[in-house]
């Protein structure tokens, strides 16, 4: 481990993971673009280099665009890659309350201690991790998906039933297209274009970016710009201290993130999102979650990292890819003539763990370059609303185009963005819609899987039995019936203060 | 009529519609159809619950919350619709002028509508920044990510 360390600190590492990092830096920074892709087009530049550094470079990337695409989300609402979804819900309230520096600050200092999580369940415990990840099958993972639709809970707005209702709508559209099961094409209703799904990257830039450039639009004869910024010194330091405030709320962000990052399939964006529904849910005071509360930002983003080199455990495990970036690093070593599996541990054992190393230095590196651009890249919120306004529309063209490179991707996101626009006044927020869009495709494989399984047993024998499922179930209860607890709670508060507000 | 303009009404209306629409592209198998059919069960209970809200609150007269248009508002729902207008149009010249002329000529419409204070700087401004904004993007994803943006079938060579 130590040979693998001293490695990773050779200048040949480090230049590459700082080539990576940067790239990182553009391909979080932009909607459309994802790490997936962003590795995928650097492959061909390992060529030139040895493995080690080669891939030190992909894995540079993976972790710099997990911090990234918070950029985006924070400064205009709309998330760099799905992961930073759960971002958005506190570090955009927190620019519009001009606290942009500490929102993007605090994403990155997440950021670094989630890749320092992840990164030691990497060298640590990675064996481990592996027999506890193996244990989960269809089911687990169904009930996995719907404790985190739990999440709706927190998001809601002011009514559960209008939340619960956006989650289904989400879930709905990301039904659309070809089948789970039997290939089978659903709601196409003639048109062919559907039968390959709503893109979830479009899917969510129509739900975030598009009713937000419309507001924007809506709000361009009272104020100039999205929010007021002035550089406060000291802020890094102040924000830093503030996240280090709360050491129980980091440690589990970073514990969900890591255990959630070595399920195969699961990802960041799953363990962003449970990791905000339980900070949500052990906070003693919750009520500022969703209005720009900067344990938001923490829970989610440290959540996202650690799960970054955490769904590398599998792939140097068992050979299994965590994560669609951790498969592209697999091709990548496959291309070198490396294995990915246990047998790399014992042929190749430091160019594991130096990759393991690397994967630490790039949050650190990631930290650096993230403190030093925050408060130049706060300063977008403060371009004119009437050139940002166009400005984020491009943006989001090209991001839903980008990723199928399918015009019929920006219809559907223009249709579904102006939809959700529309029926915002009625009390839907965002948030769950998108939640159900990015789980539906989660939820639905597993539960198709399991009822193949339960075709030689009975369904309460395989959605009802074992120990996971019985924690899972458990949870997912309490955290609905914590939901709808302190929803009622919150109503009552706001009854009792209205006649004090009216007298005074 | 005004309580017709209640917001859990709207909802409900809009989820019966929602969920009827997709009721009606469902199948019967149901390793096929059970996800999506039970997130359309989820809709119309969900909507079903909301008129149920919405009798009992007149039971109990409960003053219902109503969807507000206010007059003075109009300007802003006419700068959005000539905004989405606009989007609207790009998406559909962008095959034939090609996505970066059209993209250009989206930004600087869009930008110059936008400016409510039409200074010769504001103006200049907003054909500058949309130009600069299509030379970063055209260098970034054409040239580093090589994503293939729809080239001109209107006039051809165009790109």
């Amino acid at each position: 481990m130590i040979e693998g360390l001293m490695q990773a600190l050779t200048p040949t590492y480090m230049l590459w993971l700082t080539v990576g990092v940067l790239m990182g830096m553009v391909v979080g920074t932009l909607p459309g673009l994802t790490a997936t892709m962003g590795t995928a087009l650097l492959v061909p530049f390992t060529f030139a280099l040895d493995p080690g550094p080669g891939i030190a470079m992909l894995g540079g990337l993976y972790v710099c665009a997990m911090f990234s695409d918070a950029i985006p989300a924070c400064l205009v609402n709309t998330p760099g890659t799905p992961a930073a979804m759960a971002t958005a819900f506190d570090g955009h309230p927190m620019v519009l309350e001009g606290r942009g520096q500490e929102a993007i600050v605090g994403a990155c200092f997440s950021s670094a201690l989630g890749t320092f999580f992840g990164a030691a369940c990497y060298l640590l415990l990675a064996f481990p991790m592996i027999a506890i990840a193996l244990m989960f099958g269809p089911p687990e993972f169904f009930w996995l998906g719907i404790f985190a639709l739990t999440i709706i809970g927190s998001l809601a707005g002011d009514s559960i039933l209008k939340g619960l209702a956006g989650g289904g709508i989400g879930l709905l559209i990301s039904a659309v297209g070809i089948s789970h099961a039997n290939e089978v094409a659903r709601f196409t209703y003639g048109v062919p274009e559907f039968r390959a799904g709503v893109s979830l990257v479009a899917g969510l830039i129509g739900v975030f970016a598009v009713p937000q450039v419309l507001s924007m639009v809506m709000g361009i004869r009272r104020k100039e710009f999205i929010a007021d910024y002035d550089r406060k010194p000291g802020v890094a330091f102040q924000t830093m201290k503030k996240v280090l405030a709360h050491p129980i709320h980091v440690i589990r962000s970073g514990v969900i993130g890591s255990f959630i990052g070595v399920l195969p399939g699961a990802g960041s964006v799953v363990a962003a999102l449970v990791s905000y529904s339980e900070a949500v849910r052990w906070s003693k005071d919750n009520s500022k979650f969703g209005k720009g509360d900067l344990r938001g930002v923490t829970a989610s983003e440290i959540a996202n990292n650690a799960a970054a080199p955490a769904s590398m455990v599998p792939l140097v495990t068992l050979g299994v890819p965590g994560s669609s970036p951790a498969a592209v690093i697999a091709g990548a070593l496959m291309l070198r003539g490396l294995t990915p599996g246990p047998e790399l541990f014992q042929t190749d054992g430091t160019l594991v763990f130096a990759f393991g190393w690397s994967l630490m230095i790039a949050g650190v590196v990631t930290f650096i370059l993230g403190s030093l651009f925050a408060p130049v890249l706060v300063r977008i919120i403060r371009i004119p609303l009437r050139l940002l306004a166009p400005l984020i529309m491009f943006l989001a063209v090209i991001g839903a185009y980008a990723i199928r490179n399918n015009v019929f991707d920006v219809y559907i996101m223009l249709g579904i963005g102006v939809f959700v626009f529309l029926i915002r006044p009625l009390g839907f927020h965002p948030g769950p819609i998108g939640l159900g869009l990015i789980l539906g495709p989660i939820i639905e494989p597993s539960l198709v899987q399991a009822l193949y399984i339960s075709d030689a047993s009975s369904i309460g024998q395989i959605f009802f039995t074992g120990t996971i499922n019985y924690i899972l179930i458990a949870m997912t209860i309490f955290s609905l019936v914590v939901a709808v607890w302190s929803h009622r709670k919150e109503k009552a508060k706001k009854r009792e203060n209205i006649p004090i507000e009216e007298s005074a | 009529m005004q309580k017709l303009m209640d917001k859990d009404i709207i909802t409900a209306l809009v989820l019966f519609a929602i969920g009827g629409f997709f009721l009606n592209g469902a199948g019967d198998d149901v390793k096929n159809w059970i996800f999506p059919v039970l997130a359309i069960y989820l809709l119309l209970g969900i909507a079903t619950v909301l008129v149920l809200r919405v009798l009992f609150a007149g039971v109990i007269n409960r003053a219902p919350d109503i969807l507000q248009f206010a007059q003075e508002n109009r300007v802003k729902y006419r700068d959005v619709l000539v905004f989405f207008l606009i989007v609207l149009v790009y998406m559909f010249v962008m095959t034939g002028l090609g996505f970066w002329l059209a993209t250009f000529l989206m930004l600087a419409l869009t930008s110059n509508y936008l400016t409510i204070e039409k200074t010769r700087r504001n103006i200049r401004l907003a054909f500058v920044v949309p130009l600069g904004a299509c030379i970063v993007a055209y260098l970034i994803f054409l040239h580093l990510f090589y994503v293939p943006f729809p080239k001109a079938t209107w006039w051809p060579g165009l790109t």
